[in-house]
């Protein structure tokens, strides 16, 4: 496996309902993270389409593998890059589901899509109206580690990024769209499931004004100690590249053992209680 | 289990350096998407038109931003026009006056059932007099319409349906009136004109804190619980209120939802204007 692993973080504003320009954009950010020499360059949740769609998802959503994929794939195979996006996806089975997915492309083609588990439905979100939950946990072994794939409101529920971890997950990797108003929750949240899994976490927001509401971006990658490794701006577009070293997690790993503690009678009680509540 | 929350003035505290980024980027990323030439806004002299209009003149320039000062004999304060043109200057929008006095006496000749004595009628024309003046400099300027209402009155209703609340954007709305004085002082507004007292100008002498029984102070903090779900018992105990008064604020709250609101229409087709019809708001 590659050594000095260099990941960019796209914070990037998606111009909603407009795929065109967004396959643009996620064209010019990869370029400039491969300028940079990134192996691995992370877009926002839903970036293809933006966030607030509405009923108009049923008009953006595409299949995977489906036109959107091929252009990312020919993308990732000229510049050799690996990428990970969000984007609304059609289920080949059906007419009209949609699940909320994060795709990772890489130079031989797709190699894998996260649908989001945990759908946010309650203040300015709504997104059990629109899409089918996901069943599978994410992990995929590609030519810069394991990663797990995650997606903006899982990040709420440890059990997501442990089960990637326990797949295996060196790099988890979570994109977002999440308003300012939550910006606190999820600075606390990015450095506890990298501290608690003893693992790399990348979180990638989206930036810009969507209807009223304002992503703050501030996207970040997180060491396995919790430690801020970089960190993109505030609100505004951003790329940031930044270096990892696996060997990093040993002595994080060593140091507070949480996976040798892992008690796993515990979540036989915990399945119990959470069906009781 | 549920901890209360604590009714005192430090809960309304907010970052306003924060505050006032937000509502910059949002009033800027709007007009910018909507392909528009800037804004037009009412100017009155008062708090939240002032914070407005120079809340608006940061996020884009004041060379975008229009301020219509719209006195009328009746409520004619020239103390208020003094306040607005400060303010223009201060935060360099550009204003023009219109008086509207001859459009109303128009209105109030040529209504057969105009009763002079009913004055919450006859001050609803007003408001939605100015509202038409704004439309019309939005439309011919290629410009839209900034609204000023903020979010004590919005919750309480004290506004006119299709008036002083019409708007294309309204970027005070989720501020409580003594957030937005905070923010208004934060921003450059002198502090007296921060602290005015808030009016309507529907008729003469007419104060909000008179006409709602209770001063802002307190009104955004039970307003501020009710927002949290906290019930009309729990904000009574913590702010030394009667029970049946917040009830009253409570209720009155929820009644006018109405005005807040698109006009409701039967469900009869598939997908329904106002309900279910559900689309962003601003086409990219």
């Amino acid at each position: 496996m590659k050594k000095n692993i260099k990941i960019a973080l796209a914070q990037i504003r998606s111009k909603r309902e407009n795929k065109k320009a967004n396959l643009q954009k996620i064209e010019e950010f990869t370029l400039k993270a491969k300028n940079q020499g990134a192996n691995l360059v992370i877009f926002p949740e839903l970036s293809l389409t933006g966030y607030v769609l509405h009923d108009q998802v049923y008009e953006l959503a595409e299949e995977i593998p489906g036109p959107s994929i091929k252009r990312v794939e020919d993308l990732a195979k000229r510049t050799g890059m690996l990428i990970v996006f969000g984007m609304p996806e059609l289920s080949e089975k059906t007419k009209a589901t949609i699940f909320n997915t994060a795709v990772i492309v890489g130079p031989n083609g797709l190699i894998g899509k996260y649908r989001k588990r945990y759908l946010p439905t309650h203040s300015v979100f709504e997104e059990k109206r629109y899409f089918r939950q996901g069943y599978q946990t994410a992990v995929f072994k590609t030519s810069i580690g394991n990663l797990g794939l995650l997606i903006c409101y899982d990040i709420f529920f440890p059990e997501i990024c442990r089960l990637t971890r326990l797949k295996g997950a060196e790099l988890i990797v979570c994109i977002s769209a999440s308003p300012a108003v939550r910006r606190r929750y999820f600075e606390i949240l990015t450095a506890a499931r990298a501290l608690e899994n003893t693992a790399f976490l990348a979180y990638v927001n989206l930036a810009g004004v969507e209807d009223g509401l304002h992503f703050w971006g501030g996207s970040r990658l997180v060491g396995p100690t919790g430690d801020l490794l970089v960190k993109a701006k505030y609100d505004e577009e951003d790329l940031v590249v930044c270096e990892i070293d696996y060997t990093d997690m040993r002595s994080a790993e060593i140091f507070v053992p949480m996976l040798r503690d892992l008690r796993p009678e515990l979540f036989e009680e915990l399945k119990k209680n959470s069906e009781k509540l | 289990m549920w901890t209360l929350l604590k009714l005192t003035p430090s809960v309304l505290e907010l970052d306003l350096f924060e505050v006032e980024k937000r509502i910059k980027c949002f009033i800027k990323e709007y007009v910018e998407n909507a392909g528009v030439e800037g804004i037009v806004l009412g100017l009155s002299g008062g708090i939240d038109s002032a914070t407005t209009a120079a809340v608006s003149s940061l996020a884009i320039g004041g060379k975008n931003v229009t301020g219509l000062i719209l006195p009328e004999k009746e409520t004619y304060n020239s103390k208020d026009i003094e306040d607005a043109k400060l303010i223009a200057e201060k935060f360099g929008l550009k204003t023009q006056m219109c008086d509207i006095t001859p459009v109303l006496e128009g209105f109030y000749k040529t209504i057969p059932i105009f009763d002079q004595v009913d004055k919450l009628s006859k001050g609803n024309v007003k408001a939605r007099t100015r509202m038409i003046y704004l439309y019309y400099y939005a439309n011919k300027r290629k410009k839209i319409v900034c609204g000023s209402s903020d979010k004590s009155e919005t919750m309480m209703g004290y506004f006119t349906k299709w008036g002083d609340v019409a708007a294309d954007i309204s970027p005070l709305m989720d501020l409580y009136k003594t957030q937005v004085r905070k923010l208004a002082v934060h921003i450059g507004i002198p502090p007296k004109l921060a602290a005015k007292p808030s009016t309507p100008s529907l008729w003469p002498n007419q104060l909000a804190e008179t006409e709602l029984g209770i001063k802002y102070e307190a009104l955004d903090l039970i307003l501020y619980g009710l927002e949290r779900f906290m019930t009309p018992e729990e904000i009574a105990q913590q702010m030394n209120f009667e029970k049946t008064f917040i009830e009253k604020i409570k209720s009155r709250w929820l009644s006018v939802e109405h005005k807040r609101r698109l006009p409701l229409t039967p469900k009869l087709e598939y997908r329904t204007v106002g309900t279910d019809f559900r689309l962003p708001r601003q086409k990219y």
